[in-house]
């Protein structure tokens, strides 16, 4: 038999690498244990908050930590702030997706599953670009979903729920990059998913094909 | 043309070089035995070929393109140490994975195809972490099978299989053979890969010591002449008479090479040392012998 080479161009081997990523995600306990997590957590913060609030410095009444829905999510600025409010918010889904990310490549790995891809037809640059990708839908689907717990707990809570969800969106899409909201950074961050999977992709390139991965 | 063409091949883990200037031909459907100690640089130079790692000299061509052209590089199936599937997975779903992964258009098709090549179409459903070592090494081909490749790179497949997974082995990789498909297998059970092996290439300290076919082997390996006497002495009789006279411990027989008249020794030992021959035959030395002769030369 003398081998029938086809062509495996980039497009062909990305569509593949994405199909595998995809069944893999979807069949993976971590991502719905992601889902679940960023369901539960907006719940509780905001059913607990409700209850436990803060003290007014100034006048030593009690406060509720939230007073409106969409403040568990847009609470405060940027992933670096450490106190309870910009922290028990959409923040965490930073963690949840770093957390995931690094649970799904590494499976691969310990599995031994990348020799399988690597062996065959895919490049590193693939693989970097797919799960970048992965990454991508999979924190937009844990945001889908915070962003439905957060409704939830809301309602549950009995908070208020007074503000336009357009601009809510247009504070949310910030919060998930490490920039503040402005117009140019919502396109920025918008732009930044390609700009991200091309950027690893080409370092990877550079970087991993003179190094060995199994 | 050759399925496989290595020049001077080096890898170099630190200090250690453990592919040390290895050249190596693999013919279009051969089944080519490599051979080698632990140690002595079989699986890394498995790894080099199939882009696990790579090389620090040298030049892999795979029908005389580059190995890191991945037009070639989706022609290879490889089962390198353990097949790489999830474990809580179902064999199913792992194999659907390497099929999107191969970008197979009839994915179920072919999984079955591959699966009933190995004798696992029971297993499908089994998660791969319950699967028995043998199980894992057959799904392990299955997995090396899927898309058809034209060359099959096996890291010590037959280990951990029974003797009918060892025979359902040689059977699908004679068969592959036939239909033009090349192998390159690795194994310590030296006894197995005789019955199967076309060419053969023997490694040592990362240097490829010999490489020939097996009709090459057969005439260089040399035949001997075993018996069995009741009196001590012979050993002592026969070594002063022949150049090379060994006792082979795991039979209980005395080896004389270089004569294969059995009839003659017989008669020497009896007409002029009144030594009893009890049992006598001639024989050829197999592979294991063959190759355990040559290592101990180059020691």
């Amino acid at each position: 038999m003398n081998a029938n080479l086809n062509n495996n161009d980039f497009g062909k081997r990305l569509k593949s690498m994405l199909k595998v990523d995809f069944r893999r995600m979807f069949t993976t306990p971590t991502v719905w244990i992601m889902f679940g997590v960023s369901l539960a957590l907006p719940i509780l913060i905001l059913v607990m908050t409700s209850f436990v609030g803060g003290q007014d410095p100034e006048t030593g009444e009690a406060v509720a930590t939230f007073t409106n829905v969409w403040q568990a999510i847009g609470s405060a600025g940027g992933a670096m702030s450490m106190d309870l409010t910009s922290m028990c918010n959409i923040n965490l889904l930073y963690f949840l997706a770093a957390i995931f990310v690094c649970v799904f490549v590494g499976e691969d790995f310990r599995s031994g599953y990348v020799k399988n891809l690597f062996t065959v037809r895919s490049k590193k640059v693939d693989y970097v670009f797919s799960k970048t990708v992965v990454l991508f839908v999979a924190a937009a689907g844990m945001f889908v979903v915070y962003f439905i717990g957060a409704m939830i707990g809301g309602g549950i809570a009995g908070l208020s729920f007074d503000v336009a969800a357009g601009m809510l969106l247009f504070t949310m899409i910030p919060m998930m990059t490490p920039l503040n909201s402005g117009a140019f950074n919502v396109i920025l961050c918008v732009a930044g998913g390609p700009l991200f999977a091309f950027g690893l992709g080409a370092v990877s390139n550079v970087i991993l094909n003179k190094t060995s991965l199994v | 043309m050759n399925a496989i063409e290595i020049r001077n091949l080096t890898k170099t883990f630190g200090e250690k070089r453990a592919v040390d200037g290895l050249n190596m031909t693999v013919p279009q459907g051969a089944i080519y035995g490599f051979i080698g100690e632990n140690g002595s640089g079989k699986s890394t130079t498995e790894k080099l070929i199939c882009g696990l790692i790579q090389p620090s000299g040298g030049e892999i061509k795979l029908w005389g393109k580059d190995h890191k052209d991945q037009n070639v590089r989706s022609q290879i199936g490889v089962l390198i140490e353990a097949p790489g599937c999830f474990p809580n997975y179902t064999v199913w779903n792992n194999m659907k994975l390497q099929a999107a992964n191969l970008g197979l258009k009839n994915e179920n098709e072919e999984i079955r195809r591959v699966l009933h090549l190995v004798r696992m179409d029971g297993a499908a459903s089994n998660k791969f972490k319950n699967c028995s070592l043998g199980m894992k090494q057959r799904i392990g081909i299955a997995f090396a099978l899927l898309g058809n490749p034209a060359l099959l790179v096996l890291d010590e497949p037959i280990n951990g299989l029974d003797a009918d997974g060892m025979r359902i082995m040689r059977e699908i990789l004679t068969d592959l053979s036939r239909r033009g498909t090349t192998v390159l297998i690795s194994s310590h059970i030296l006894g197995e890969l005789e019955k199967i092996a076309t060419h053969y290439g023997i490694i040592r300290g990362g240097k490829m010591l010999c490489e020939m076919t097996a009709e090459e082997l057969n005439a260089d390996c040399p035949t001997y002449v075993a018996l069995k006497a009741d009196d001590v002495n012979a050993r002592i009789v026969l070594e002063r008479a022949f150049e090379r006279v060994e006792y082979d411990q795991e039979h209980g027989e005395l080896r004389v090479y270089g004569n294969n008249r059995a009839e003659e020794i017989a008669d020497f030992l009896y007409k002029q040392h009144g030594i009893a021959v009890t049992e006598i035959r001639t024989a050829k030395i197999n592979l294991e012998e063959y190759y355990i002769d040559l290592m101990r030369e180059g020691r």
